[in-house]
């Protein structure tokens, strides 16, 4: 079975078009990376898949559940971590993973244990008892992606994780989301416009202007346009570098 | 649920983290009780069927479940700014359990923040309400506030942001208490203003406090000005119709994705 089906999904803004007609599916326990610049449609798309938006035209299914008529099913099967922190920052890390706890409905008795091992899992464990506002930026991402594990979703969706975290930190958490896939099969849909993110993906789409501009393996997507990188892969398919429109 | 649960406790963990707002809330009705007090029973002093200070103790009540209520609920703003909402809104849970979190949340710190006020304020001005009376206030506080709440949450789900909050201050909060009845009777109004007091949640609220602190007074006209069943059941009203407003402004499109849109132009 997939993990996420998309027909003719699309988006307007007023009479902006976001996301065109996108079709797309991503397998169960596949690391899928969408790459594209700022304002390629990476995030709607998220959104749409999470539904947190609702889709202009098409349709979409996520771990087995239509996003239009299952919205809790949905969102009960995933996790996502966005752009920006969503953490409580006047909470410690523990007060905000209990209160995510229970916005997901988890029992003390499943909740408890499971927050210690992911703070423990994660670095946090010295660090449980601070507010959030406290922690580096790197450490904050961290919990945000212990806080999108809590109920062992099947799909994660990374929106762009790594933006404005230094090398270092970005390293640990890709370390992270490695261990995390290893240990459960877990689907992970990540968003970047980093050409080195998208690399180490099983499959990378390439978007632009809310559209597909390429998909495939990274090795198959560079051999057929034949070329040596993702980012000329970019420029073949688009016209235009991904790092100009792109914040670096 | 355990979803409300948590968006109630988080609230209270919220509320009592910050000590500035606890002192505020509890010492702001002192201070009207001092200086407004003051100045109106100077006004008043030829008249000796009331001390303007007692008639004062049951909107001073009304006032501080009005702040506690409308701030815990305008709340939400700030968790849309910061983010913590779309927490929430990703969660497997229905926008009306949203809504009935934050209303509850407010429920609890209006309610909390007029008993301890209440338990100070009381004595100071000599009121010593019987058993059945101090139930019809306390059932008069969790109304006014769930009713407030629900309404306050509306609000905040339709501004944008806390740069609109000074004009919620002079254009609500303000309006709302002195067309409430807190201060002086709703019948001396004129018509127009009396009709603008019953669109108000507030006055309802005051009005059943009135019944439940001033029935020694009533017979001076000093007590409750409508039938306690209309105060309950305009308060129902009010939050029933604040509740079902509020669930789908919360996920409102543009409060999760508008800003990550934004970007791209």
């Amino acid at each position: 079975m997939n993990a996420i089906e998309a027909r003719g999904l699309g988006k307007d803004f007023g009479s902006i078009r976001a996301l065109d007609q996108l079709d797309l599916d991503v397998r169960e326990g596949e690391f899928f990376g969408l790459l594209g610049p700022n304002g390629a449609g990476k995030t709607t798309m998220v959104h749409l898949l999470a539904t947190l938006l609702a889709a202009t035209r098409g349709a979409a299914r996520v771990a087995g559940h239509d996003v239009a008529r299952d919205g809790l099913a949905v969102r009960r099967a995933i996790g996502l971590v966005f752009q920006d922190t969503t953490l409580d920052r006047d909470l410690t890390v523990q007060e905000n993973l209990r209160f995510a706890a229970r916005l997901w409905n988890l029992p003390s008795r499943l909740a408890v244990p499971r927050i210690e091992a992911l703070v423990r899992q994660f670095g946090l464990f010295e660090r449980r008892d601070d507010p959030v506002r406290a922690l580096s930026g790197g450490m904050r991402r961290a919990a945000d992606v212990a806080r999108g594990m809590l109920h062992e979703p099947r799909v994660l969706f990374l929106d762009e994780p790594t933006a404005g975290l230094d090398p270092r930190a970005r390293r640990s958490l890709w370390d992270l989301i490695g261990r995390l896939r290893q240990a459960s099969g877990l689907t992970v849909f990540l968003t970047t416009h980093y050409v080195e993110e998208a690399e180490p993906c099983d499959r990378v789409a390439v978007m632009d202007h809310g559209r597909l501009a390429a998909l495939g393996t990274p090795a198959d997507l560079k051999r057929i346009t034949g070329v040596a990188s993702l980012e000329e892969v970019f420029l073949a398919r688009t016209g235009h570098p991904l790092a100009d429109t792109g914040v670096r | 649920m355990r979803a409300v649960y948590g968006i109630v406790v988080r609230e209270l963990v919220r509320f009592l983290r910050q000590p500035g707002r606890v002192i505020a809330s509890v010492g702001r009705p002192f201070v009207w009780l001092i200086f407004a007090g003051a100045g109106y029973a100077a006004v008043f002093a030829g008249r000796n069927e009331i001390d303007y200070r007692v008639y004062m103790a049951p909107g001073l009540l009304g006032m501080v479940v009005m702040f506690g209520a409308l701030l815990a609920a305008l709340s939400t703003v700030t968790d849309r700014d910061a983010g913590v909402l779309r927490m929430v809104l990703v969660a497997p849970i229905r926008r009306s359990a949203i809504a009935l979190g934050k209303t509850l949340g407010a429920t609890l710190l209006g309610t909390t923040q007029a008993v301890a006020v209440a338990v100070l304020l009381l004595p100071l001005v000599h009121l010593r309400p019987g058993f059945g009376d101090v139930l019809r206030a306390g059932l008069a506080l969790v109304l006014s506030s769930f009713a407030i709440g629900a309404l306050g949450l509306v609000l905040a789900a339709s501004i944008r942001s806390l740069e609109n909050f000074a004009g919620v201050m002079n254009f609500v909060v303000f309006p709302m208490l002195f067309l409430s009845g807190a201060l002086y009777p709703v019948r001396h109004l004129g018509p127009v203003l009396r009709l603008v007091a019953y669109a108000n949640p507030l006055a309802y609220g005051v009005d059943l406090l009135k019944h439940a602190l001033l029935g020694a007074w009533a017979g001076a006209g000093y007590g409750g000005e409508l039938s306690p069943s209309l105060d309950v059941a305009a308060l129902a009203a009010f939050a029933v119709v604040g509740l079902v407003a509020a669930a789908p402004l919360l996920a409102r499109e543009g409060g999760v994705t508008r800003t990550a849109f934004r970007e791209r132009r």
